[in-house]
């Protein structure tokens, strides 16, 4: 990777992260999507002297075997493949699983040997126990505010990590991040982070999910592409956040209020 | 102007709209009767906008342009900090005259200040306009999409304004301040005018910098008022002659001497008082799109008191300094300084009442549409209401669409603390609770065989695959096992009995005389239990509350959905759940079964949660007084019925002692719980959704059996 990963800190979380990774100690991203957490977690990677990273989503149907490895059927007989975490854990790479909660609870277990002070991986199935490399680093995100409770760590699980607050950042860090990341002048982009603060008061309201800064920079992109501001709030936030016709023609009134005809 | 009214359809969205930009939730209020606006103040709570944009039809400016510009002014209010007002707050464009704010004055900070002034009223339009000033001068900067509409709807609220020629000279003056606020270029205002004009433009005009704050139209509003009281409010002078605004700074350097920045200017004192000058106080003529000072000034959510009127209340009698003029005062303060802070809810019971409007169920014998009231074809209108037949146990036949069932949010209250003291009450049943619920939940796991992912290999699929291989015929590649997850078993949902009798105070508990608890707070604390064991295990569930005022009125109040997530809003409707009216359960049961028929789950439950037997205004009154009970459990067993046929299985607990007396019509005694002592409502309750869960679990297969999801062999 040529350059960093742009990422503009919001508060200490740059050296606390460095911290943790000088003690090895797992780090735990907890905030809403779209908010920064893996473009945080590359910035890392690409400053701590260019750690490999390995990211895995997390999703429902994630079992331990998709993260540990698995044997695979060749002409020749059966073939074991690691798994995403187990390359992790020999390359010595920092290893970043998004949206943790996601993932099957059987699977969250299998890291509990690696997040202490064992620091090792139990393979199962090749009846073998992988030591983890000095450079490897566990980094889970998850985001608390969508299906809380249901979906939880464990205590038992989320006492083995640091954890990291994220939030949507102030309206002019926010501002130049679109800016920087879809190339928009500097008025659209502190009009679109004006706007996604606005959105977000829907959110406290449990009205809508607020726009993520993602989504605001792909509003900004399409406007950078030629897209009217107007016409690109309406496929890029209106339809995004709200499917209810009141709430969307409240979401686009905002989005008209902010960005002239 | 057109007779249609403009502004119902585009509440809601005008409502979110508002929430959006201000971070502030309000209520949406049309009024009929604009003749007097002073009379139409919003509230902490309560926005109140007239149900006909005042646009000229033809115009070129729409009723959605105007509804949009008055709804984001007073959005702005919220936004820009109004209402955050800091008498000790330091602002960067005057020289500080305010004194500084007493600490310990419990007064809301407004009113501390306008109470400086010898004439509050007036202090408080000037403070106003120029509070206007500021917001309408920083809406177009920060919308910039709403320029347009935002210079159409000043423009057309100029013509609107009185002649300053008709207008003694103070109250000529304050409404040339007013025509600067609505982006005017040029007054027509008597010569001798010219200099006062020119002072009060030169103060609010610093209003127009992006740094103002609501601190600087204080300091605006102390150099204004200075000026007009100095002027008398009697006496008119025809002759006028153009002033523009943009010429003033000219004046002022050529040959004004008075100086807005002069330590001198301003200073609270002796004022200028003819004789029956209290009598010609100064009344502008209100913007219509702007609105009124009132009660929101104050952070306060009573409804109907303009901001003067509520400034003099509170101000102290000179005869009787310290103490206060009203002897609501001290709730009004109390209350005023809690809303600012969030800390009341203003939603709540205490909140006063609006001004009387017709209810929508005045429908006396004596009233034209009391036939169509009583017997005629219901419709529902849009996607928050639904008809359902109910049944005539007299007759013997369903009556069609009888029933409108109208689905509602409960309010919020913005607090978690009954939340987390049922918890902490009824906490210690939570591990039992949850520990029984997760032996009667199935495994959720199975394996699948032939699956093209997987966990392992298939070893009779990896044969077969090795087989085809080598005798040369393309393999099949479902050659994994796979654990999969069984779907979400159960979805429950539970209904709560909001008729008002649950409002009824239950008799004092001997280890807690002091304390007052009524069924709603014992059902909302069974809820709430509930609810926090089956986030642990995993089961769907929705939180209805419903109450009925009439056929044409059976209320659905939506705690939270079935499929919504759970959120800190959940709670907070939860308790916004208030007692009202009768108990119709058939309709509610049809429209809470067919919710539950649409999930997919294998277990669906409907738990009803009530406190006496199903009652309402219409509800087999037709057959006179003594078959109103029959009439009502024919109905609610019939819908059970209903819903039972459809997948549903529902379940009544009451805390009702007699309910065992009519429960028994209805139902099987394995659908009812009867509970004698109402606080053994949360415990009971968890019970009985143990008992229903594992009567109703669907045979499970046995943990670790295969099911085959490919083709069979070949």
């Amino acid at each position: 990777m040529l350059a960093a990963p742009f990422y503009l800190p919001v508060g200490d979380e740059v050296e606390v992260f460095r911290a943790a990774y000088e003690q090895r100690i797992p780090v735990l991203l907890k905030g809403p999507t779209g908010c920064g957490k893996t473009r945080f977690v590359e910035h890392m990677a690409w400053e701590l002297s260019g750690e490999p990273l390995v990211t895995v989503s997390c999703h429902d149907d994630m079992t331990a075997s998709d993260l540990v490895g698995r044997y695979l059927l060749s002409t020749d007989g059966t073939t074991w493949l690691d798994g995403p975490l187990t390359q992790a854990v020999r390359a010595g790479a920092i290893c970043y699983l998004d949206e943790i909660v996601e993932a099957r609870k059987d699977t969250t277990v299998i890291l509990h040997a690696l997040t202490d002070h064992r620091r090792m991986l139990p393979v199962e199935r090749l009846g073998t126990t992988i030591p983890a490399h000095p450079d490897f680093l566990l980094v889970v995100s998850y985001n608390p505010g969508y299906q809380a409770s249901v979906k939880d760590l464990k205590a038992s699980t989320r006492q083995r990590f640091l954890a990291i607050e994220f939030d949507y950042p102030p309206v002019d860090l926010e501002a130049q991040i679109i800016a920087h990341e879809a190339e928009v002048d500097a008025e659209d982009a502190q009009r679109l982070a004006f706007l996604g603060e606005r959105l977000r008061n829907l959110d406290d309201a449990d009205i809508i999910d607020g726009p993520s800064t993602r989504l605001l920079v792909y509003v900004a992109a399409l406007i950078s592409k030629g897209i009217v501001p107007r016409r690109a709030c309406d496929v890029a936030l209106v339809q995004t956040l709200a499917d209810d016709r009141e709430v969307q023609d409240a979401v686009r009134h905002v989005a008209h209020a902010v960005f002239p005809a | 102007m057109t007779d249609r009214p403009e502004f119902e359809p585009a509440q809601h969205a005008l409502a979110l709209y508002h929430r959006a930009l201000s971070g502030h939730g309000c209520e949406f209020l049309g009024y009929e009767d604009d003749a007097d606006l002073w009379q139409r103040p919003d509230t902490a709570t309560t926005v109140r906008l007239p149900i006909r944009a005042p646009v000229s039809d033809g115009g070129s400016l729409s009723a959605a342009q105007w509804y949009r510009v008055a709804v984001t002014h007073r959005a702005l209010h919220q936004l820009l900090g109004t209402f955050a007002f800091d008498l000790d707050r330091p602002e960067p464009l005057f020289r500080r005259l305010r004194p500084a704010g007493q600490s310990g004055d419990a007064r809301p900070r407004l009113e501390r200040f306008t109470g400086l002034f010898a004439r509050p009223v007036l202090a408080i339009e000037v403070f106003a306009v120029l509070e206007d000033l500021r917001i309408d001068t920083a809406a177009p900067r920060l919308f910039g999409g709403l320029a347009d509409s935002y210079r159409r709807v000043r423009r057309a609220a100029l013509q609107h304004r009185p002649e300053l020629t008709v207008l003694p000279p103070r109250a000529a003056t304050a409404e040339a301040l007013v025509r600067l606020s609505l982006g005017a270029d040029s007054v027509l205002a008597p010569p001798a005018l010219r200099e006062p004009i020119a002072l009060v433009t030169a103060a609010a005009r610093r209003l127009t910098d992006p740094r103002a704050s609501v601190e600087s139209s204080a300091e605006a509003a102390i150099r204004i008022y200075a000026v007009l009281a100095g002027l008398p409010n009697v006496g008119v002078e025809r002759v006028a002659r153009p002033i523009a605004f943009a010429d003033i700074d000219a004046d002022i350097d050529a040959d004004i001497d008075a100086d807005i920045d002069d330590p001198g200017f301003g200073r609270f004192g002796a004022e200028l008082r003819l004789e029956g000058d209290e009598q010609l106080d100064v009344r502008l003529v209100p913007v219509r799109y702007r609105d009124a000072p009132g009660p929101r000034y104050l952070g306060q959510a009573t409804s109907g008191m303009p901001l003067q009127e509520a400034i003099l209340r509170m101000t102290p009698d000179p005869a009787e300094p310290g103490e206060s003029a009203d002897e609501d005062t001290d709730d009004y303060r109390a209350r005023s300084l809690a809303a600012e802070r969030g800390d009341v809810d203003v939603t709540a019971a205490a909140r006063p009442e609006p001004p009387p409007e017709p209810l929508p169920h005045d429908h006396g014998p004596d009233l034209d549409d009391y036939h169509h009231a009583a017997h005629g074809r219901l419709h529902a209108h849009g996607r928050d209401e639904f008809l359902y037949p109910e049944w005539d146990g007299v007759a013997g036949r369903y009556l069609p669409e009888w029933c409108l069932v109208r689905v509602r949010r409960p309010k919020s209250v913005r607090s978690d603390r009954n939340y987390r003291r049922a918890l902490a009450e009824h906490g210690q049943l939570l591990p039992g609770l949850v520990a029984q619920l997760e032996r009667v939940r199935p495994a959720g796991r199975e394996v699948a065989l032939r699956m093209r992912h997987g966990d392992d290999l298939d070893l009779d699929a990896c044969i077969e695959a090795m087989i085809d291989l080598r005798t040369g015929v393309e393999p099949r590649d479902a050659v994994f096992a796979s654990m999969l997850e069984r779907r979400r078993d159960v979805s429950v949902v539970f209904a709560l009995d909001l008729s008002s009798s649950t409002a009824e105070r239950l008799p004092p508990d001997p280890a807690e005389p002091k304390r007052v608890q009524r069924i709603l707070d014992l059902q909302r604390d069974a809820v709430t239990l509930l609810v926090e064991a089956l986030d642990r295990v995993g089961d769907a569930y929705g939180i209805y509350g419903f109450s009925g005022g009439g056929r044409d009125d059976v209320r659905v109040s939506v705690v939270k959905d079935l499929d919504e997530r759970r959120s800190p809003a959940m709670v907070h409707r939860l308790h916004g759940l208030v007692p009202d009216h009768t108990t119709r359960m058939g309709p509610v049961i049809r429209h809470l079964g067919g919710r539950l028929e649409r999930s997919d789950a294998a277990t669906k439950l409907l738990l009803i949660v009530s406190d006496g037997r199903p009652y309402d205004l219409d509800y087999g009154q037709q057959y006179g007084d003594e078959a109103v009970l029959d009439y009502a459990l024919a109905d609610t067993a019939h819908a059970m019925d209903e819903v039972r046929g459809r997948g549903v299985q529902p379940y009544l607990i009451t805390v009702d002692p007699a309910g065992a007396d009519y429960l028994r019509q209805m139902c099987d005694p394995r659908e009812y719980h009867v509970i004698t002592e109402a606080r053994e409502l949360p415990a009971a309750l968890a019970q009985l959704y143990v008992v229903a869960r594992a009567a109703n679990q669907p045979a499970a297969a046995p943990a670790n059996s295969a099911v085959y999801s490919g083709a069979s062999s070949k």
